[in-house]
């Protein structure tokens, strides 16, 4: 597998464009990075900018513990 | 002398020379061309072989230096050039770049980036996550204060004659903010709803996008803004301003132009009364046809403008607007448009059955129109506002059986039209180029038949200007029944500027810089003044004189040029370069009514877009200007600290000596394409790794880029990009070694169950207690593997295959499988050092690094007296070798000062 990976710019720059998408998705629950990749249908590493950009922003946030490999998100309740 | 020294450079090797140099009475300027000093030491997780944590020790550092009374800290500031003086000093040229935050006010809260509205790769974390344009470095920057990123005026933006922030509001709509995106739009302009259909689009031709598969659709962005804002708000949200002047304004004419500037005014708290002579407000935008401007979104873009409390007297003509100035009002305002046909002279205009194109609009706008069922109708048109088009379309809707217009152009130089030809040749109309009437015959006084004759294409002047066509020999006589004359429009002699300077063509004679006629207090723009312009053009010099009316009440300075000025705007090559390659996605077409259902009514042909096409349409756009000018900081930012009027300043610094304290730039690994680096999203540099490490990680832990997945098999590849030929980097980075091994145990401590491979060619633990932590590293289970990774490809999985030749062992090729890859990149050169001088250049050693001349006795002694290099400007080395090495150099800066002030 070695196919051209878009520009990350160009995939951060998607990030508001996304970011309600991937709000929306964790709406019904904590999902891991390649589930919200599957339920949006994007690429699974483009998936990952835009959920550490919600992360970081304090959007979402990860479950304590990690479910096998991977960490679920789920949205930071707003005050 | 302004300083005794100058500094250049913010980090480790930076602050500790300005902190030394301080601390012995020498006062220093520090320049550091990032937001931030600290340099890339704040950002590694911890330091070998102490395992100390950097933040730990760099951040008091870094709080040292900028609160040290004898050090000035000039961050966001390069060097623009740097001489030796007679005397032996050095002048110094520093580039302050605009912040667009006051530094003063700015507390740190971050409210502007959690606001800002543009995702821009964030270097501090090596682009693996976004940063906004809006920004604070991080979490300890120092000083912890926004900056704005600005590389210019986005063209959309500049090209607006409106000053309407199109990159703003279409960077909002990608957003989802959409009442954000009107209220922006707003700020500029009433006719919202009437741009988002009627403008020629200046914005969009400007769009970089073009140079890739199409322009962002940015008039429709704003038609969808206005209908979905007009459909939650029937009527406008505010009311009149409550801080109000006494200056009363009077402006003559309710088109664009005068309730432009009547909009502006009012929200500046003037009373302002509108004269219009027709009966309902609007002027020109009156006659665009309901099919392309429905009445009730021009009713619904004049109600922002009477929302202000301006009051509109329609059926009142001012004949002399000198008497409003004399009957109280403060300042009068004449916007009185174009309103009289241009004709032609040619043979047969004065017949039955011609007549010009606004009496033949005027007419259909008050429920008058002419008869032109059944009839051949021929629109002669000039072309550039698209006037002719409207009466072709109107009078093919009123029952025409043949329309025809010509223009004397070619349809390349009606680009600006080129959507309404499109949608007129839909609808059936017949549109001949570089053609027009020569001559009108007549029977009884009325017109039977057109003698058309055939224009050749006039060229272009020097400056792209589109010359005259000449008449060439072809002629053709078509039968006509009726004849519109859409060549142009005049002032006409009734055009309300008695007692006003006016030209031969009855415009009014202004100074372009102030918009003041001759007579103090009276104003006039828009048609009356320029001739017929595009509606969006009027509106611009509506609210231009807004400005020059507002100076002149206010009595301030009448030319202010600069507040009107914007940034220069971003070259689109430059921002084009800003990606390696671009993803092309179709523009989304205009979605009309079909042709055959609008030609019967006049009901609206283009059709709005929904909420997910307008978002995914914004999406397309690329951020020209980095910062959109959105101006949601400005709502955020509780402290008033946001100031766009900033600009870049030049700042000339005389200086005794100068330290060179520039640091190194890291190998980047995308040119050796064998290693994967920005093919696969598993293979990461060194330095990536010490930020996922670092407790400002980008993620929540060390996961795996392409996934998310907490990875369980590391491999790092030392030497990539040192003492390897290829590159051309064939020296030793003396740290790679220590700071894979360092990561390797922090690795072991974050994923216990994680297996880390090292790839080396030999490891180098030559520092003290060095070869310990080598050791160490060993017993908690690193392996170590003697061999030259030659490949890495990636598998279905994300995981990579290394293949590489086992030297220990049987020499063999072995092919090994990771789930991540760290690639152990080398230290180069910064070449930037090398340029900071004029007329003696500072010379490099043999491998680009500032040479030396003395490393035995006078280490950080450069080749020219008085400049000193410090750390790994010099070369690579760790940071306490930098400490000691810019201790170093700031004894010798201090000598040469005194030297220099002797």
């Amino acid at each position: 597998m070695d196919r051209r990976l878009r520009d990350p710019r160009e995939v951060i720059r998607d990030e508001m464009v996304m970011r309600d998408k991937v709000l929306a998705a964790l709406e019904n629950g904590p999902l891991t990075v390649p589930e919200i990749a599957e339920s949006l249908g994007f690429p699974v590493h483009e998936v990952m900018y835009w959920v550490m950009a919600a992360r970081k922003y304090g959007l979402i946030a990860e479950v304590k513990d990690p479910d096998d490999d991977y960490f679920q998100y789920e949205l930071v309740k707003s005050e | 002398m302004d300083y005794d020294v100058l500094v250049v450079g913010g980090g480790t090797a930076g602050m500790e020379s300005a902190l030394t140099l301080g601390d012995m009475g020498y006062s220093v300027a520090l320049v550091e061309k990032e937001p931030t000093i600290g340099g890339k030491m704040i950002l590694l997780s911890k330091v070998f072989p102490t395992l100390d944590c950097a933040s730990c020790i760099a951040t008091p550092k870094m709080a040292s230096t900028f609160h040290h009374p004898q050090v000035t800290t000039l961050t966001y500031t390069t060097i623009g050039g740097i001489a030796k003086t007679p005397r032996g000093t050095f002048e110094a040229k520093l580039e302050r770049k605009a912040t667009y935050v006051d530094f003063d006010k700015c507390t740190g809260c971050q409210k502007c980036e959690l606001a800002c509205t543009v995702a821009i790769p964030d270097q501090f974390n090596f682009g693996m996550v976004a940063r906004r344009a809006a920004y604070i470095p991080f979490a300890q920057a120092v000083p912890k204060k926004a900056v704005l990123e600005r590389y210019g005026t986005s063209p959309c933006t500049q090209a607006c004659p409106a000053g309407i922030k199109a990159h703003g509001y279409v960077s909002l709509i990608r957003s989802g903010l959409h009442d954000e995106a009107m209220k922006l739009i707003l700020e500029a302009v009433p006719f919202v709803g009437t741009l988002g259909r009627t403008c020629y689009a200046p914005c969009e031709r400007a769009c970089t996008r073009n140079e890739l598969e199409g322009s962002v659709p940015i008039r429709t962005l704003k038609r969808y803004a206005a209908d979905r804002y007009y459909q939650l708000h029937p009527q406008p949200e505010y009311g009149p301003p409550e801080d109000r002047h006494n200056e009363r304004v009077a402006v003559v004419g309710a088109g664009p132009a005068g309730l432009t500037a009547a909009y502006h005014l009012a929200r500046l708290g003037y009373p302002v009364t509108v004269f219009e002579a027709q009966e309902k407000p609007g002027g020109m935008l009156r006659l665009i046809p309901p099919f392309r401007l429905p009445t009730e979104v021009l009713e619904r873009d004049i109600a922002n403008v009477t929302a202000l409390g301006v009051e509109i007297r329609t059926g009142q003509a001012v004949d002399d607007p000198s008497r409003l100035a004399r009957q109280g009002f403060d300042a009068v305002f004449v916007a009185t448009g174009t309103w009289k046909d241009s004709i032609p002279a040619i043979d047969g205009v004065d017949l039955e059955g011609v007549m010009g194109a606004v009496q033949f609009l005027t007419q259909v706008a008050a429920g008058n129109p002419p008869n032109v069922r059944g009839k051949t109708v021929l629109v002669a048109g000039g072309g550039r506002y698209g006037i002719a088009l409207d009466c072709a379309r109107t009078a093919s809707r009123l029952g025409a059986t043949r329309v025809v217009v010509q223009f004397r152009r070619s349809r390349e130089e009606l680009s600006s039209v080129e959507w309404a030809i499109e949608d007129a040749l839909e609808e059936g109309v017949t549109i001949q180029f570089l053609r027009a009437p020569a001559k009108l015959v007549g029977v009884d006084g009325q017109l039977v038949r057109v003698e058309s004759a055939e224009i050749r294409v006039g060229g272009r002047d020097v400056t792209g200007r589109v010359l005259p066509g000449s008449v060439g020999p072809g002629t053709e006589s078509m039968e006509v029944d009726r004849m519109i004359l859409a060549v142009g429009q005049d002032v006409g002699s009734a055009g309300g500027t008695s007692g006003l300077h006016t030209t031969p063509s009855h415009t009014i004679v202004i100074d372009p810089r102030t918009m003041e006629t001759a007579i103090p207090g009276v104003f006039a723009g828009g048609d009356v003044v320029s001739g017929p312009s595009s509606v969006v053009e009027a509106i611009g010099l509506g609210s231009r004189a807004a400005r020059c009316i507002d100076r002149f009440l206010r009595g301030q300075p009448r030319i202010r040029d600069d507040v009107d000025a914007d940034l220069i705007a971003v070259e689109k090559s430059r921002t084009l370069t800003r990606q390696d390659h671009y993803t092309t996605l179709p523009r989304a077409s205009r979605d009309l009514r079909p042709a055959a259902q609008r030609r019967t009514d006049f009901d609206e042909v283009e059709l709005g877009v929904e909420e997910a096409a307008a978002r995914q349409s914004a999406a397309r756009c690329i951020d020209c200007g980095g910062c959109c000018e959105c101006h949601q900081c400005i709502s955020a930012c509780p402290a008033d600290a946001i100031d766009f009027g900033m600009r870049d300043q030049e700042q000339i610094l005389e200086v005794g000596s100068v330290v060179v304290s520039t640091g190194f730039d890291l190998f980047d690994p995308v040119g050796k394409v064998q290693m994967g680096y920005g093919r696969f999203p598993n293979v990461i540099t060194a330095m990536q790794m010490d930020r996922l490490l670092s407790p400002t990680r980008p993620y929540n832990t060390v996961l795996r880029p392409s996934d998310g997945k907490i990875p369980d098999n590391i491999a790092y590849i030392l030497c990539t990009g040192s003492r390897d030929f290829q590159s051309d980097n064939q020296l030793c980075s003396r740290v790679c070694c220590m700071y894979t091994i360092k990561q390797a145990q922090l690795v072991m401590g974050a994923l216990p169950l994680a297996d880390v491979t090292i790839y080396f060619i030999d490891v180098r633990a030559f520092g003290k207690g060095f070869e310990e932590f080598y050791e160490q590293s060993k017993a908690m289970g690193v392996n170590f593997v003697k061999g030259k990774v030659a490949k890495v490809e990636q598998g279905d999985d994300g995981n990579l295959i290394l293949q590489y030749e086992d030297i220990s062992g049987e020499g063999k090729v072995v092919r090994t499988e990771h789930d991540l890859v760290i690639l152990s990149v080398g230290l180069l050169p910064n070449r930037e050092a090398l340029s900071l001088f004029s007329g003696g250049a500072l010379a490099p050693d043999a491998h680009h690094y500032v040479k030396e001349t003395d490393e035995d006795l006078s280490p950080g002694q450069t080749s020219i007296e008085g400049v000193y290099v410090a750390g790994s400007a010099s070369a690579a080395m760790d940071i306490p070798d930098t400490i000691l090495h810019s201790g170093a150099a700031a004894a010798l800066s201090a000598a040469y000062v005194e030297r220099v002030k002797r």
